[in-house]
């Protein structure tokens, strides 16, 4: 019972702490490859220890919903960082949920960061709230899709199975549908995230904002808050890419050796993931908004070829 | 036999990458980005008849699997790279179906072609994951010729169908005698020229090789 509160624990800290330094990497490397020197990879901290201690300034028109969505998608991010595998494959609330509770806890974090946006009223808000929903309609299918076609494979919906039993493949895992899957896998994170084709996190300026719009009426503590919700999120969708696609090094049992291990592994994959991902939003120039539902529909096209691939190689 | 098996999930993989480079041609309008997803899609196959001639230990297919490299992933897409730089053509494709019809029209027709080859008895997991996939490429750019209004996508579609019928031809019966594959590849690059020529042809004639403008009449 203590080993599972322990577990439970120093996985919840380590996505919150985690959360912040991954956003700093990202910006770091990103400033790297464009020749720039870039603010310290620390800098996320800094910035949520300084919201911290500032107050919040409100609008007059919100309702209790304004105050109620920061929180409500925090804990929904973090209940789905408890479904998702970080470092060890004995989830400790495995037995709650699986890949879908996941998708929907996520989902249900948007639809209510949306529901703000659309409650304080402000015209770049409903703009906001409006293009995230229309983003999430493509990429909610693409995700579920992509993952069924190694739920598939493994046998299970279940996260840390499924990353229990492609670690104990070893290289047999590579196949074809799981190469299809990442590669979806990889263009939904980009969207997850808000990085560049997609959305732009780098600023406040353009009329092409998707999240920056929606939480332009948050301030003080209640900004900190949904800025964390956001890292916490790219977080998550990382760590679905690497501990589902790449999972060794994961630990299986409880116990101190491997589960260090495991951190230090889990923390390198996250820096290769997002060295790659500096590279692609270095490398790509924004898309127009009505051009994503081509790059989305690639994606949920490699979902679905790698669900056709699986019945393929292994029904064929 | 565990470097047949290594062998055949690699190419497994490779053709599943293949797949991958063909639906960036399905979902790209730059020229010059078909163009390259068509080379990287040629330099695979070079690799699947790398592989294959090094499990079967055959030396045709290596001189086959160089020829790939060289004439389909280097000289053809140069000349494709030539062709748009010289009649200074838009860069652009402007196409009859849109990009995301275009690809689940492309998904379809890679399942039709898993249950029409599922219809034939096939004896190993590789070869059916193959012939389905040299057989949807064989669909989609017979897809890409129809569906793409410049002549260079004409080109480039019959191009992917040669691919397909090659990746067909190299797992299903591990090459086709040398001589055969020699006048194939003479004849995929005679062909690329003559197409070139027809394209500079087309482009003086109606100044542009928008398919659509070959419709109307010119006295």
């Amino acid at each position: 019972m203590i080993a599972q509160i322990a577990l439970v624990l120093i996985q919840i800290l380590t996505i919150i702490a985690l959360a912040p330094l991954l956003s700093g990497i990202i910006k770091k490397i990103k400033a790297f490859f464009q020749i720039r020197k870039g603010p310290s990879i620390f800098q996320p901290y800094y910035d949520i220890a300084k919201l911290l201690q500032k107050d919040s300034v409100v609008s007059q028109n919100v309702s209790w919903l304004f105050h109620a969505a920061p929180i409500i998608s925090f804990v929904a991010v973090l209940t789905a960082g408890l479904l998702i595998p970080i470092y060890i494959t004995e989830l400790p609330f495995g037995f709650a949920g699986d890949l879908i509770a996941v998708v929907y806890l996520f989902a249900l974090a948007r639809f209510f960061t949306a529901l703000a946006a659309l409650d304080a009223g402000s015209s770049f808000g409903g703009m906001g709230g409006s293009r995230e929903m229309f983003v999430a309609s493509l990429v909610e299918p693409a995700l579920m899709l992509s993952i069924f076609a190694i739920a598939l494979n493994v046998g299970s919906t279940n996260l840390g199975y499924i990353s229990q039993t492609v670690s104990a493949m070893g290289f047999d895992a590579f196949s074809p549908y799981q190469l299809l899957a990442f590669v979806a896998l990889f263009i939904i994170a980009i969207a997850e995230t808000g990085r560049i084709p997609v959305d732009n996190p780098a600023t406040h300026l353009e009329l092409t904002m998707i999240h920056e719009a929606m939480i332009l009426e948050y301030s003080g503590k209640q900004l900190a808050i949904v800025e964390l919700v956001a890292m916490i999120k790219q977080l998550l969708v990382f760590s679905l890419l690497a501990n589902i696609f790449f999972p060794w090094g994961i630990a299986s049992g409880v116990s101190a050796m491997p589960i260090i291990i495991a951190l230090l592994f889990y923390f390198a994959k996250l820096v290769v993931l997002g060295a790659v991902m500096a590279m692609v939003e270095t490398s790509t120039a924004k898309w127009r908004l009505f051009r994503l539902p081509e790059l989305l529909s690639i994606s949920l096209m490699f979902s679905f070829l790698a669900l056709v691939s699986f019945i393929i190689v292994k029904g064929g | 036999m565990s470097e047949i098996i290594l062998g055949s999930k690699m190419v497994q993989l490779i053709i599943a990458l293949i797949l991958v480079s063909t639906f960036l041609i399905l979902g790209s309008t730059r020229l010059y980005s078909c163009v390259r997803a068509f080379g990287i899609q040629s330099f695979l196959l070079a690799c699947v008849a790398g592989i294959v001639a090094y499990s079967t230990g055959k030396n045709d297919i290596y001189i086959v699997a160089v020829l790939t490299l060289v004439i389909k992933a280097a000289v053809i897409p140069y000349i494709f790279i030539y062709i748009i730089r010289e009649i200074k053509v838009k860069r652009e494709i402007e196409l009859y179906v849109n990009v995301s019809p275009s690809l689940i029209i492309g998904g379809v027709l890679v399942v039709i072609s898993y249950y029409l080859i599922r219809s034939i008895n096939i004896i190993s997991e590789l070869s059916s994951f193959a012939l389905s996939a040299s057989m949807s490429l064989v669909s989609i750019g017979l897809f890409v010729m129809i569906s793409r209004k410049k002549a260079i996508m004409q080109m480039l579609g019959i191009l992917i169908m040669e691919n397909g019928l090659f990746l067909g031809a190299i797992s299903l019966t591990y090459g086709m005698p040398l001589l055969v594959e020699l006048g194939i590849f003479f004849d995929v690059l005679i062909g690329v020229l003559i197409m070139g020529i027809l394209i500079f042809r087309i482009n003086r004639t109606f100044e542009s090789i928008d398919t659509d403008m070959l419709k109307t009449l010119i006295g």
